[in-house]
C-alpha cells in the first residue's frame, strides 16, 4: 500500500509492504500514480527490464525510481505493473506499461526528480516501509 | 515524517531580518539569516525550512551567512528562497542542491504597447490561442526538436543560438541575465540521458508552478524607474516562468549520483544527503559546473522559444507584427542558479560561488553586468506571485550587495503543501473562482490548478514589503494577472 504525505513544495510518497520486493514494486506504482491521474488507465502491455547494481537499499530504491522516471520523460512510456527482485548486489526489475497516449492518459504531475531528502527504507515490525520525496 | 514546526532560535536583528546563531547546530560554520518581518514570521516557523537554513551553514567554504529570503519554504536540502556564497579559495563547495533540479528556472517579462482597453475583450481568445500553441504539462514535447549535433552549440551558446535561427532578434540578448549565455559551459559534460530528455522540450512550459501569464500593470510605485524599464500603468505585459526542463533535472540528478561519496573523499560533514557537494575546484565540482552552465544556457533558450511562440500568438490575434506591438523584453532573470561573482567581504574583493535556490539576482545601478539601458537605474527584478493576486517588478538596490550577495526574493513562496491545497480545493471550481476575480485560466491538469490556487501561496505583497524594507530591492510596479496558461 502507498500514501502521499505533505511536503510544502513537493510530494512525499510513503510505502508499506510485507517484503522488500513488494516495497519496491509498490513505490513504483505510487510514483506512476502521481504522474498519471488514474493509473488504471495504463495497460501493462510492454515489459521494460531494469537492472541496477548496489547493496544499499536506499540508493537501490532511488535508482530504480530514477530509471523509471527517465523512461517516462525521455521515452514517453507509462507503467502500471512492476515485478522486482532485490538481491545482495542489486536488483532486477520489470516494469509493464505502454507508450503515453494523451487520448487515454491524463497526466497529473510532472515529477522532475527523485530526491535524497529524508529518503529511507526500513523494517518496521514485520513490514518494510519506505519514504521518498519527489520534486514537482 | 510529518511536517514539524521549527522550534530552534530566531533572534531578531532588525524589523526585516532574524538570525539563527552559529551555535544552534554543532556543524554550522556561519550563522543563518532569514529576511522576514513579524507579519511573516509565524509562516516561516510552520515547517522545517529554518532548519534547512542552518544545515546549509555546514557547507565548506561558506562565507558570512546562510541566507534565506522572505518567500522561504521547506525544500529538499536547501530551503526554497536560500542563498549561500562559498569561497573556492577556501575549499568552498559547489552544491547542486543549492541550485535545484530546475537549473536556471527563471522568469522573463515581455512588454507590449497595448493598453488594457485594447486587450480586455481579447483575453479569452489570447489565452485559448496561447494554450493551443505553447506546449504545457508533463511529458509534452514541443514543435522545436534539436538533433544531438545541434544541442552542442545550443548548450554552449545559449539564447544567441536560437536567435541565430530566427527565433528572436539580437536585441533580445541584452535584456537577459548574462546576455542569455553563461560562459565556460561544457556541453560534453551533459549526459546523453540529459540531452535526450531536453532535445524535444526546448520551448515547452512544463508543469508545477510554471506558467505563462498575460498581465496588466495596475500600480506604478516609481514612475521614473518604471519608465526606464518601459513600463506604465494599464500596460499589458507577458510574464513567462519556466526553466531548463528535463535536461536540467537530469544534469542535477547525474551530479547528485556522482557526488554520493564525495563527502567521504573530501571529508565533508553534512546533515542531509540532498546537500551532497564537492569542492568547486575539484574534478567532480568542475564537471558539474560545466554541465550546470550548459543547462542554464538551455533554460535561456527555452524561455526564448516560449517568447517567440507568445509573440506569434499576439501577432495572430492582433494582426500586427510583434515589433509593431512593442513586444520587447524588459528582462529575463534566473532564480535557480550558481554563479561565480565578485563580492566584497570584510573590505576584500573575492570571487565567490553564489548559489541562488529560489532567489533572484538584484544588482544595483552601476553594476558592470547590467545592460547599458539599465546602468543608471539598476537591474529589473521580476517577482511572480500567485495566479489570482499579483506579480511585481522591483529594482536592485545597493543593500543587496551589502547584505545578500546581490540577491532578493523570487516569488510568493508556498504557504500550503500540494496535498493540503488539493484537499482545501475540495469540489471547488478554481477556474470559475479565478474568472470571478477577472482571470481567465487554462491548465492541462485540473489537479495542477488546485495545487496552484492563490490561497496555496503567501501574499506576494507581504514578501515584497520585506525585501523593500530591507533595502535589497525597491518596488517599481505591481501587475495583476488577466490570463494564465499552466501545465
Amino acid at each position: 500500500m502507498y500514501e502521499y504525505f505533505e511536503h510544502t513544495a513537493d510530494l512525499g510518497i510513503r510505502v508499506r509492504a510485507p517484503d522488500v520486493n513488494g516495497l519496491f514494486a509498490e513505490a513504483a506504482t505510487a510514483l506512476f500514480a502521481a504522474i498519471v491521474d488514474g493509473i488504471g488507465t495504463v495497460r501493462p502491455e510492454r515489459p521494460v527490464d531494469v537492472h541496477i547494481e548496489g547493496a544499499d537499499l536506499d540508493y537501490l530504491l532511488f535508482d530504480w525510481l530514477r530509471e523509471l522516471l527517465y523512461r517516462f520523460d525521455a521515452e514517453h512510456l507509462v507503467f502500471s505493473r512492476f515485478d522486482v527482485s532485490v538481491g545482495d548486489a542489486g536488483l532486477a526489475g520489470t516494469a509493464w506499461g505502454e507508450p503515453l497516449d494523451p487520448a487515454r492518459h491524463v497526466l497529473a504531475h510532472e515529477v522532475k526528480a527523485i530526491t535524497y531528502h529524508e529518503l529511507r527504507v526500513e523494517q518496521e515490525g514485520s513490514d518494510w516501509v519506505a519514504e521518498v520525496i519527489v520534486d514537482i | 515524517m510529518q511536517k514539524q514546526r521549527y522550534s530552534g532560535p530566531l533572534e531578531r536583528i532588525d524589523a526585516n531580518c532574524v538570525r539563527i546563531p552559529k551555535g544552534y547546530k554543532p556543524g554550522m560554520k556561519v550563522p543563518g539569516l532569514i529576511f522576514v518581518d513579524d507579519n511573516l514570521l509565524e509562516q516561516v516557523q510552520k515547517d522545517q525550512a529554518p532548519d534547512q537554513v542552518a544545515n546549509v551553514a555546514y557547507l565548506p567554504g561558506i562565507v558570512s551567512a546562510s541566507i534565506a529570503m522572505p518567500d522561504i519554504h521547506w525544500g529538499y536540502g536547501f530551503c526554497i528562497g536560500g542563498v549561500a556564497a562559498t569561497d573556492p579559495a577556501e575549499g568552498g563547495v559547489i552544491c547542486p542542491g543549492g541550485i535545484g533540479y530546475d537549473i536556471n528556472c527563471g522568469v522573463r517579462l515581455v512588454r507590449t504597447n497595448l493598453g488594457y482597453r485594447e486587450v480586455q475583450n481579447h483575453i479569452r481568445e489570447l489565452v485559448r490561442a496561447l494554450f493551443n500553441t505553447v506546449p504545457a504539462g508533463a511529458g509534452r514535447g514541443g514543435k522545436y526538436k534539436f538533433t544531438d549535433k545541434e544541442m552542442k552549440p545550443l548548450l554552449d551558446e545559449g539564447a544567441s543560438y536560437v536567435i541565430g535561427r530566427g527565433l528572436g532578434v539580437p536585441r533580445d540578448l541584452a535584456y537577459m541575465e548574462a546576455n542569455g549565455r553563461i560562459g565556460d559551459a561544457d556541453p560534453d559534460n551533459v549526459s546523453d540521458h540529459a540531452v535526450k530528455r531536453g532535445s524535444e522540450q526546448c520551448g515547452t512550459l512544463g508543469s508545477g508552478n510554471h506558467f505563462l501569464e498575460i498581465q496588466v500593470v495596475d500600480h506604478v510605485f516609481d514612475e521614473d524607474v518604471a519608465a526606464g524599464f518601459g513600463l506604465e500603468k494599464d500596460q499589458i505585459c507577458v510574464l513567462i516562468h519556466s526553466g531548463s526542463r528535463g535536461l536540467g533535472y537530469q544534469v542535477c540528478d547525474d551530479a547528485l549520483a556522482t557526488f554520493r561519496n564525495a563527502h567521504v573523499k573530501y571529508g565533508i560533514d553534512l546533515p542531509d544527503r540532498q546537500l551532497a557537494c564537492a569542492p568547486a575546484d575539484s574534478p567532480e565540482g568542475r564537471q558539474y559546473i560545466g554541465a550546470m552552465r550548459a543547462a542554464a544556457n538551455f533554460g535561456f533558450c527555452n524561455r526564448q522559444l516560449l517568447t517567440h511562440q507568445a509573440r506569434e500568438v499576439f501577432e495572430g490575434v492582433f494582426g500586427s507584427s510583434w515589433q509593431d506591438l512593442g513586444m520587447d523584453l524588459v528582462y529575463d532573470v534566473a532564480h535557480n542558479i550558481a554563479k561565480l561573482e565578485e563580492h566584497t567581504v570584510d573590505g576584500k574583493k573575492k570571487k565567490l560561488w553564489v548559489h541562488r535556490k529560489g532567489a533572484t539576482r538584484a544588482f544595483p545601478a552601476g553594476h558592470p553586468e547590467l545592460p547599458q539601458a539599465y546602468q543608471r537605474i539598476g537591474q529589473p527584478v521580476i517577482i511572480p506571485g500567485d495566479m489570482g493576486r499579483a506579480s511585481w517588478v522591483l529594482v536592485g538596490m545597493p543593500g543587496s550587495m551589502e547584505r545578500t550577495f546581490g540577491t532578493t526574493c523570487h516569488g510568493a513562496g508556498r504557504a500550503m503543501s500540494r496535498t493540503a491545497a488539493v484537499a482545501a480545493a475540495g469540489g471547488r471550481k478554481i477556474e470559475k473562482e479565478l474568472e470571478a476575480r477577472g482571470v481567465i485560466a487554462m491548465a492541462q491538469s485540473r489537479r495542477g490548478l488546485a495545487e496552484e490556487q492563490p490561497n496555496a501561496y503567501k501574499n506576494v505583497d507581504d514578501v515584497v514589503d520585506v525585501v523593500d524594507g530591507a533595502g535589497l530591492s525597491r518596488k517599481v510596479a505591481r501587475m495583476r494577472p488577466l490570463g494564465v496558461i499552466k501545465g
